[in-house]
């Protein structure tokens, strides 16, 4: 039963994770930026961009299909559906299957199928290079990721994303040190997903590293806007995750909802964001592209951390 | 409500001693395996000064200042040296098992350690879980360092394995039984023994007498007769 309530979580919800997204790229920009010595561009950066691309004209290469001009508008339809999974400013009652971490995890998996698809449809060899380089990332990281949202629901006995962060926010973090060390299997995949150094270089458009850049090479116009603003909210969404289990103080619970406490959580989510967005610079700025078939040690650190929060949870 | 501090403190240590073995494992660079080093037994200084807090034994407070002069000033010091003088800075090649695969083997030892630790133990683990866990942590790290020690080819990595593994049995000596401190004295010792005897490991075990004191002048570990004058 869909209620007031769960319709102005969703726009409250997904309003936010939308508007703050493109400032939590920038600021892991400047960070880089600075870390090299250089300014970095300005805070706002990227609204500009995405103002300036919704007006430029959209070419489409002459080999393409529908798929080429459906995927911007479904990459971004589940990217904004994703957001609706991750609670950051108050935690409603579930309702119609909002929240099962299953289902997130398989909605982000649709949308990188999609773009996937998409690299490939355009015709052009780095798009296909991308794709098959990204389909076999997730082929292996698809198990780690199972894995680390098998121990959250281990340590958090539940397998809904909206308990898990009212569990997380009542609870203190030392009265579940396990959480820590998901937070570093999150972390992980937080980098591996949004296509980060040590993984990917989102920065350069040389053959060597593209992995996300190139799929999206053929892009322009208005449904580049719309792949650039899905890859930043995917970034937003699931930092949202890693703060609502590892920093949760500040997210409301539905029962107290008053306007002043929804505006305290919004400015204390912004500070988290951009807190972990300047963590998440320092991380790349201090690693450097690893080699392709070096990455799955990442992923083998992240699903380690996972496999042995279950140990402990099931045996101590 | 203070000793329940104080063993949340003592597992969120853990948790942190946890994540630098796996660091230990899979780190290439050398410089920053000797980081990781110094920072776990960091840790393990602080753990036994929890563990003095809530146990009054005044051996732990000796344990983390003997712990922190020599295994976090002195021995990353002395290595760090050496690495210098030797000019290796990365250990890529590795023996029988690639950083990925040792840590899908310690999952399995730490597994293994849990298995037979809660049959031997019996009820141990149920009148005191905080005891059991830093056990169960301090034996997994000892085998996690014996699969750095094996699985690494470079002499000096090796010893950083080693290394890991003595704290592993501090860990493990600090929980489940009372390492009488003349123990744990004689283990430093030949720590130190141990990273003296590396360089003549490292710096050439293929050598002559003769040329391993010409080896020890080039890599300026030894003052040769110019420098004298």
């Amino acid at each position: 039963m869909i209620s007031g309530e769960s319709i102005l979580y969703c726009l409250i919800n997904a309003g936010i994770i939308l508007l703050l997204s493109p400032l939590f790229l920038t600021i892991v920009k400047k960070v880089k930026a600075r870390m090299q010595g250089r300014q970095g561009p300005p805070l706002f950066q990227m609204y500009y961009n995405i103002v300036k691309l919704l007006s430029k004209e959209v070419v489409y290469s002459k080999t393409s299909s529908w798929i080429m001009r459906t995927t911007p508008v479904v990459c971004m339809a589940v990217m904004i559906l994703a957001a609706l999974f991750v609670p950051v400013i108050f935690i409603p009652e579930s309702f119609g299957g909002i929240g099962n971490i299953i289902l997130f995890l398989y909605i982000l998996a649709f949308g990188r199928f999609m773009i996937s698809l998409a690299g490939l449809d355009a015709g052009s060899s780095f798009g296909g290079m991308g794709s098959s380089r990204e389909m076999s990332l997730s082929a292996v990281i698809e198990p780690t990721i199972i894995v680390v949202a098998a121990a959250l629901a281990t340590v958090l006995g539940t397998l809904d994303i909206f308990e898990m962060i009212s569990k997380t926010s009542v609870a203190d973090i030392a009265t579940m040190p396990t959480l820590l060390l998901i937070s570093v299997s999150l972390f992980l995949i937080l980098i591996i997903e949004t296509s980060r150094i040590p993984v990917d270089n989102p920065e350069t458009h040389l053959e060597l590293t593209m992995v996300h850049e190139g799929m999206i090479l053929e892009y322009s116009g208005r449904n580049l806007a719309l792949m650039e603003l899905s890859h930043a909210v995917k970034q937003a969404v699931y930092m949202g995750l890693l703060i609502g289990i590892l920093v949760p103080f500040g997210i409301i619970n539905a029962g107290s909802l008053l306007i002043p406490g929804i505006i305290i959580a919004a400015v204390l989510f912004l500070i988290k964001g951009s807190v972990l967005a300047v963590v998440i610079g320092l991380f790349e700025s201090s690693m450097s592209k690893m080699r392709f078939f070096s990455i799955p040690t990442l992923f083998m650190i992240a699903f380690f951390f996972s496999a042995l929060t279950i140990i402990i949870e099931v045996f101590a | 409500m203070i000793s329940e501090i104080f063993s949340d403190v003592v597992r969120i240590i853990l948790v942190f001693i946890l994540i630098t073995a796996a660091l230990t494992i899979s780190t290439r660079t050398l410089s920053a395996l000797v980081r990781v080093y110094s920072i776990q037994s960091f840790l393990i200084a602080i753990l036994a000064c929890v563990l003095w807090g809530m146990l009054q034994e005044d051996t732990l407070l000796l344990i983390a200042a003997i712990t922190f002069a020599v295994k976090v000033i002195l021995i990353p010091s002395f290595i760090g040296k050496i690495q210098k003088r030797i000019n290796i800075r990365r250990d890529l090649e590795f023996n029988y098992l690639k950083p990925a695969g040792s840590i899908v083997v310690s999952l399995g030892l730490m597994l293994m350690v849990y298995v037979v630790f809660s049959r031997v133990l019996g009820n141990f683990a149920v009148v005191n879980p905080l005891f059991f866990l830093g056990a169960v942590v301090g034996v997994s790290l000892m085998l996690m360092g014996m699969l750095v020690t094996f699985s690494r080819k470079k002499t000096i990595t090796k010893v950083m394995g080693y290394l890991s593994m003595e704290n592993g049995v501090l860990i493990f000596g600090c929980f489940a039984t009372e390492l009488p401190l003349i123990v744990e004295v004689m283990i430093l010792i030949d720590l130190i023994i141990l990273v003296i005897l590396t360089t003549i490991l490292t710096v050439g075990i293929d050598s002559s007498l003769d040329e391993y004191q010409e080896r020890l002048i080039q890599y300026h570990l030894w003052p040769s007769e110019e420098a004298k004058e």
